[in-house]
């Protein structure tokens, strides 16, 4: 298992802390341009990611990737993550992460 | 001429080691002890009736002891003399250097009757200066407000004492032992101790009939604390003898170990007090009731007590105040009157309060009378129950202030009159979750090694949790199928000639089902236990009906049938679980019963972690 580079969870706000980085979001879709997705983070902010989103992307994508501003990802990895999900708590793991258990993570 | 020992004579001694013949002694008459010749000189042991100490008659004085006036068990006034350090032992050593003959040999070794009531002092008889001796006075000089008098050995046996030993082994039991040393094994101590708490007196019946019991905190001078619980007749005896705040000396009571379960004082043991204990009260301490300390929880923050063993402080203002209600208790049938009042705080939120008894009759109907001011209300040791989802409860040993004059009640009486009176307040509820199903897989969350390693829970009624486990194994060769009566599930039997019969119904079946009785192992990160299955349970979890599994093993080969029970295998569930403890062979066994089972709900789970997390980090918090 490559940990090289690890991926940090974000959200739109964690986000510009990793411009240039690799990061990892999971996104509710809003418009798909087949291009690039317009989505919606968990902490409610839009993002655009770029790349080549999956066809059809359920409503919850989870995107890997690096971080080319404070509101785009270029991400590599796409995977579907259905249409049920709890974006609360992926997003308060995106906080602890970043906060308290850091250390865990990266 | 006084022709008996005086009282205090050797304290006197001790206490003026080296007199000028130009100050005023005292009289001092002490009985000759032990005198014995050492080369030219005489010693013996000087004694007051209470105290002994060393003595030596000065060469001048040994005609005295060969013509015969100074006598073995006589008396002696000493008119000078000189108290010195034994420098190799802490003791102290009397040179006479004058003394006339009192009175020639007593019948006996004379020993003054000691007061017991308030005279708690070591009477160790050599060790002037002893360290360990507890006691309020400053040096060795007896309380000057105690009397003795001068009785013989024989009539210290005194029967409102019991068979109290005479004073001189007295003063091995008098001698005040910590609380901290006190043991099951070792019998002989007295403590001094301030009862720091006063329960009421509580009637029960059991199968040896009708009792009563009450029991007492007592704090020593080191601040150990132990419980003292007294039953039938010494409950009668010491009801009256113990008040909060006073100082008593107890001796003779048993020690054991206590139940952890309810424990109330730090202490691994707690003391019993039977009709031969002893308990006298110390006069010569002061009452000294310590300020009631209270260490408030805010309402909002009661959920995680709930069910647990600590006890809260809670301060809030008054909202309601019901009338009293009867009870009746079911262990007994007893009545026992309750009133139950509502409070609410600053965090805007409301909880019930149950008084009992005379809390609710007397303090209750207080509170009632002055309903319409909303008086503010302090009240400490109060037990957290999950009624309607957070309630509390008063026990004996709670205490209750109206209108307290500390800072806190002053912010509340503040924030009352200012915002709070007009707010509406909302009555705090249980956990955060909505889904019935799920609000009780989440009350009550514990881990496996809660229940397992808490041998006694569950032993009156059973008591109820919820785990979220894993499956680790279920036995391919139990028993786990029973044949069931179709209309009540009950266990059939089979029947004379053919069909079954069943017990409940009271009748003959044909058919019969299959259902599931299985014991299940389960695990956590904490550990794992037994727990019994029945079917519904059974049937979520292996994932098909008893009938079928039994078809699956009969037919479908060993193989598959074993396939079917490991695919039940870790996979996580949620569980309602009831846990008892019953007694085989004089040996606790807890059982463990699934009452409910429930897929994990990966979204509520995340939330019931992250709350787990922060109130961990909380706790922490408020620790460091």
């Amino acid at each position: 298992m490559d940990t090289s580079n690890p991926a940090a969870f974000v959200n739109a706000e964690l986000l510009r802390m990793y411009v240039g980085r690799r990061v990892r979001a999971v996104i509710q879709v809003l418009r798909n341009d087949g291009g690039s997705i317009f989505g919606k983070s968990t902490d409610e902010q839009e993002l655009v990611v770029k790349g080549h989103p999956p066809n059809p992307p359920t409503t919850f994508v989870e995107v890997i990737g690096i971080a080319d501003s404070n509101r785009s990802i270029q991400a590599e990895i796409w995977t579907n993550f259905g249409d049920n999900f709890d974006v609360s708590s992926y997003n308060t793991i995106c906080q602890l992460a970043n906060g308290d258990f850091k250390h865990l993570f990266i | 001429m006084a022709k008996t020992v005086s009282p205090h004579a050797v304290s006197a001694i001790l206490a003026n080691p080296c007199p000028d013949s130009s100050s005023e002694l005292p009289e001092i008459i002490v009985q000759v002890l032990d005198l014995k010749a050492t080369g030219n000189k005489y010693m013996f042991m000087a004694s007051d009736g209470k105290r002994k100490v060393r003595a030596l008659l000065q060469s001048a004085l040994a005609s005295e002891v060969t013509s015969g006036n100074i006598q073995n068990l006589g008396l002696i006034r000493v008119l000078d003399y000189t108290l010195n350090d034994i420098p190799t032992k802490n003791e102290k050593f009397l040179i006479v250097s004058k003394c006339d003959a009192v009175s020639p040999a007593l019948e006996a070794e004379y020993k003054a009757e000691v007061k017991v009531e308030g005279s708690g002092i070591d009477l160790k008889p050599n060790q002037a200066m002893d360290v360990d001796v507890k006691t309020e006075s400053a040096g060795i000089v007896l309380k000057p407000n105690q009397e003795v008098m001068a009785k013989s050995a024989a009539q210290i046996v005194n029967d409102q004492h019991g068979n109290m030993a005479p004073a001189a082994r007295m003063s091995m039991t008098r001698r005040v032992h910590p609380l901290a040393s006190l043991n099951p094994y070792q019998g002989n101590w007295t403590i001094k101790v301030r009862v720091t708490g006063k329960g009421n007196m509580r009637t029960y019946r059991n199968a040896r009939g009708e009792g009563c019991v009450f029991n007492v905190e007592l704090t020593d001078e080191d601040g150990t604390q132990i419980q003292a619980t007294m039953f039938n007749d010494a409950a009668k005896k010491f009801f009256d003898k113990f008040q909060m705040g006073k100082v008593y000396f107890i001796s003779k009571g048993t020690l054991k170990l206590t139940n952890k379960q309810f424990k109330t004082v730090e202490n691994d043991y707690e003391m019993t007090l039977n009709e031969n204990s002893e308990v006298e009260e110390d006069n010569n301490e002061a009452t000294f009731l310590p300020e009631t300390k209270f260490s408030f929880t805010p309402i909002d923050e009661l959920g995680p007590y709930v069910n647990g063993r600590e006890l809260v402080d809670v301060i809030g203002v008054v909202q309601s105040v019901s009338p009293t209600m009867s009870i009746r208790r079911k262990s007994n049938n007893e009545t026992i009157p309750k009133r139950d009042i509502v409070i609410a705080d600053e965090t805007k939120k409301t909880v019930v309060v149950s008084l009992w008894n005379d809390l609710a009759m007397s303090f209750g109907q207080e509170l009632l009378d002055m309903a319409d001011k909303s008086p503010v209300v302090a009240m400490k040791s109060l037990k957290v129950g999950e009624f309607q989802g957070v309630s509390l409860s008063a026990l004996s040993k709670s205490i209750m202030v109206v209108d307290p004059d500390m800072p806190e009640a002053k912010k509340l009486r503040f924030w009352y009159d200012s915002e709070g009176k007009d707010t509406s307040l909302a009555a705090i509820g249980p956990s955060p979750s909505n889904r019935n199903g799920a609000r009780s897989m989440y009350s009550d969350r514990v881990s496996l090694s809660h229940i397992t390693s808490n041998p006694s829970l569950g032993e009156d009624k059973p008591a109820y949790f919820s785990i979220k486990a894993y499956i680790s194994a279920i036995k391919p060769d139990q028993a786990m199928l029973y044949r069931a009566c179709k209309t009540c599930s009950k266990k059939v039997t089979e029947a004379v000639g053919s069909g079954y019969w069943c017990e409940g119904c009271q009748k003959n079946e044909d058919g019969c089902s299959l259902r599931y009785i299985m014991a299940v192992k389960v695990s956590d990160a904490s550990g794992e236990a037994f727990i019994s299955v029945f079917n519904d349970q059974a049937d979520k979890m292996i994932g098909c009906m008893a009938d079928k599994l039994n078809e699956i093993k009969l037919h479908g080969g060993e193989a598959s049938y074993q396939k079917k029970l490991k695919e039940a295998t870790w996979v996580p569930h949620l569980f309602r679980v009831s846990v008892t403890t019953n007694e085989y062979n004089n040996e606790k066994r807890q059982r463990i019963t699934a009452r409910a089972v429930a897929p994990i709900d990966y979204a509520t789970e995340s939330k019931y972690l992250v709350e787990d997390m922060t109130k961990i980090k909380l706790s922490k918090n408020l620790l460091s």
